[in-house]
C-alpha cells in the first residue's frame, strides 16, 4: 500500500485520453450513420423507413455491454475473425451512437411542420435545399437538449470499455484505488472529473439553444 | 392561349371525391377569387395549380406547360408560380431578409451582393421595409403575411396564389394584407385567390368563381354574380356570407 501522490492524479488525467478518444471515435463514425438513418426514418419510401426503424430498435434493445462483447468476443466464435479490441470498441460505439442519436433527430426533424417543406419546395427549392436549409437547422435546435444529454451518457457509457483492457478514466480509477487502497477519495475524484467533462457541455448547450433560437 | 388552363380536373382524396371535373381558364392579367363554402374544394384546386397536389384526371397548364407533381423542371415552374398561405409559413429560423433571399440565391436568381437590395426592395413593395432586420414572430400575423407576400414577389413570379390568406388574421390585420394584393393587382400581376373576403372579392376581382360540391357552379363579373346569381347555392352562399 502507498499513499495518493501525484502520479495517481497524473494516471487518472492520461486515462481520459482514452475517454475523450472513445467519445470522439464514437462521434466521428455515429453522427454521419445517425443522420442516414434518421433521413431513411423519414423517408417516403415505406420499406426504407421499416428498414431502418428495425434496424434501430435491434441495437436500442441490445445493452452497451452486449454489443461490446459481441463485437470482440462474439465475431471470432461466430464468424472466425479476430476483430482488435479498437475495432470492436469503435463499431460497437459506432452503432450505440447512430441509434440513439438517429431516433433523437428523427424526432427533430419530425417536429418541423410539413408545412416548413411545403414552403420551400413551392420557392422551387430542391428537397436537399428544403432538408439543408430550413427544416435541419430547426430540428437540429429541437433536438439540442436530448443531443447533449445523449452526449452526457455517452461519456460516461465508455466506462464499459474497459471490459475490453481500456485503461479510461473509470479502469484507471479502479487501478489507483487498488494501488492506494483509498476508494473513497479516487472514486471522487473520478466522479468529479466525468461532473466537470460533462456540466461545460451542458451548459454550452444552454447557451446555444439561446443562440440558435436568435429571435428570443 | 389562356395562362391557366384547367380541363376537367378530378380528385380525390381516400373515398372522397374533392374535384368532380373542373374546368377554369385565366387570363393573363386577370384577378380570379375563388369562392365557396369550405369542401366544395377551392383550396384544393388552387395546389393543384402549382402541384402541391396532383390531379387523378384531366390536366392543368401554365403558360403551356402541363402541370404535375414529376413534371421534369417542376423547381423552375415554381418559381414562376407564387403561392401565399392560411398559415404564412414563413421560416422561423430566418430573420426577414433571409427569409425573402434564401430562394433567390439557391436557385440561382440573383447572386450575393444583389441580396440585400432586393430583400429591400421586396418589402418597400409591401410596406414594411423597416422590418428587414426583424425575427418573423416579432411581426404581427399582418405583418407576417405581407413578408410571405414579400418572398413570392422575391422570385418575380408570372402567377400568384392566395390561399386563404386572410383567414388566420385578427379583422383589424386584414386590411393591410388586402391592400398589398390590391397593389399588386393593380400592377398587372396574375392572381387566382380562394377567400372568404367578399369585399375584397366584389371590389378588385375580374372574375368570381363559385366553387360548390367540387365543381364550378357558377362565374361571371362580380358585379353581376353578386346583384343576380343563377342558382340558389349561390345566392344563399352570399347570404350567408353577408
Amino acid at each position: 500500500m502507498r499513499s495518493f501522490t501525484l502520479i495517481d492524479f497524473v494516471s487518472l488525467f492520461s486515462a481520459l485520453r482514452w475517454t475523450v478518444a472513445l467519445v470522439v471515435l464514437a462521434l466521428t463514425f455515429g453522427a454521419p450513420v445517425a443522420l442516414g438513418l434518421a433521413m431513411g426514418r423519414i423517408s417516403r419510401f415505406k420499406g426504407l423507413r421499416w428498414a431502418m426503424a428495425a434496424l434501430i430498435q435491434t441495437i436500442q434493445s441490445v445493452p452497451l455491454l452486449g454489443l461490446l462483447f459481441f463485437f470482440y468476443f462474439g465475431m471470432p466464435v461466430f464468424l472466425g475473425i479476430q476483430v482488435p479490441a479498437i475495432i470492436a470498441v469503435t463499431v460497437a460505439y459506432t452503432l450505440y451512437t447512430a441509434a440513439f442519436l438517429g431516433e433523437i433527430w428523427r424526432g427533430g426533424l419530425e417536429a418541423v411542420k410539413q408545412a416548413q417543406w411545403e414552403a420551400g419546395a413551392c420557392l422551387g427549392l430542391s428537397a436537399w435545399q428544403q432538408f439543408r436549409h430550413i427544416v435541419a437547422p430547426q430540428a437540429l435546435r429541437l433536438s439540442l437538449p436530448p443531443t447533449v444529454g445523449f452526449l452526457v451518457q455517452l461519456i460516461k457509457g465508455t466506462s464499459l470499455a474497459s471490459i475490453l483492457g481500456f485503461v479510461e478514466l473509470a479502469r484507471a480509477g479502479q487501478v489507483v484505488s487498488a494501488a492506494t487502497f483509498q476508494p473513497l477519495l479516487t472514486y471522487a475524484l473520478v466522479a468529479a472529473i466525468y461532473f466537470a467533462l460533462c456540466l461545460p457541455l451542458t451548459l454550452w448547450s444552454r447557451s446555444l439553444e439561446a443562440r440558435l433560437d436568435g429571435s428570443r | 392561349m389562356a395562362l391557366v388552363e384547367i380541363r376537367d380536373v378530378r380528385k380525390t382524396f381516400g373515398k372522397t371525391e374533392v374535384l368532380k371535373g373542373v374546368s377554369l381558364d385565366v387570363e393573363e392579367g386577370e384577378i380570379v377569387t375563388i369562392i365557396g363554402r369550405s369542401g366544395s374544394g377551392k383550396s384544393t384546386l388552387l395546389r393543384c395549380i402549382n402541384a402541391l397536389e396532383s390531379v387523378d384526371s384531366g390536366e392543368i397548364r401554365v403558360e403551356g406547360q402541363q402541370v404535375h407533381a414529376k413534371m421534369p423542371d417542376l423547381k423552375k415552374f415554381r418559381q414562376r408560380v407564387g403561392i401565399a398561405f392560411q398559415a404564412f409559413n414563413l421560416f422561423p429560423h430566418l430573420k426577414v431578409e433571409r427569409n425573402i433571399t434564401l430562394a433567390p440565391l439557391l436557385t440561382g436568381r440573383i447572386d450575393k451582393s444583389k441580396a440585400r437590395a432586393l430583400a429591400e426592395d421586396v418589402l418597400t413593395r409591401v410596406g414594411l421595409a423597416d422590418k428587414i432586420d426583424a425575427w418573423p414572430e416579432q411581426l404581427s400575423g399582418g405583418q407576417q403575411q405581407r413578408v410571405a407576400i414579400a418572398r413570392c414577389l422575391a422570385m418575380a413570379p408570372h402567377l400568384m396564389l392566395f390561399d386563404e390568406v386572410t383567414s388566420a388574421l385578427d379583422p383589424e390585420l386584414v386590411g393591410e394584407v388586402l391592400k398589398v394584393m390590391e397593389a399588386m393587382a393593380k400592377q398587372g400581376m396574375t392572381m387566382i385567390l380562394v377567400t372568404h373576403e367578399m369585399g375584397f372579392a366584389r371590389n378588385v376581382a375580374n372574375r368570381i368563381v363559385f366553387m360548390h360540391q367540387g365543381r364550378v357552379w357558377e362565374q361571371g363579373p362580380p358585379a353581376k354574380l353578386f346583384a343576380n346569381p343563377e342558382t340558389p347555392e349561390l345566392a344563399s352562399f352570399i347570404a350567408s356570407a353577408k
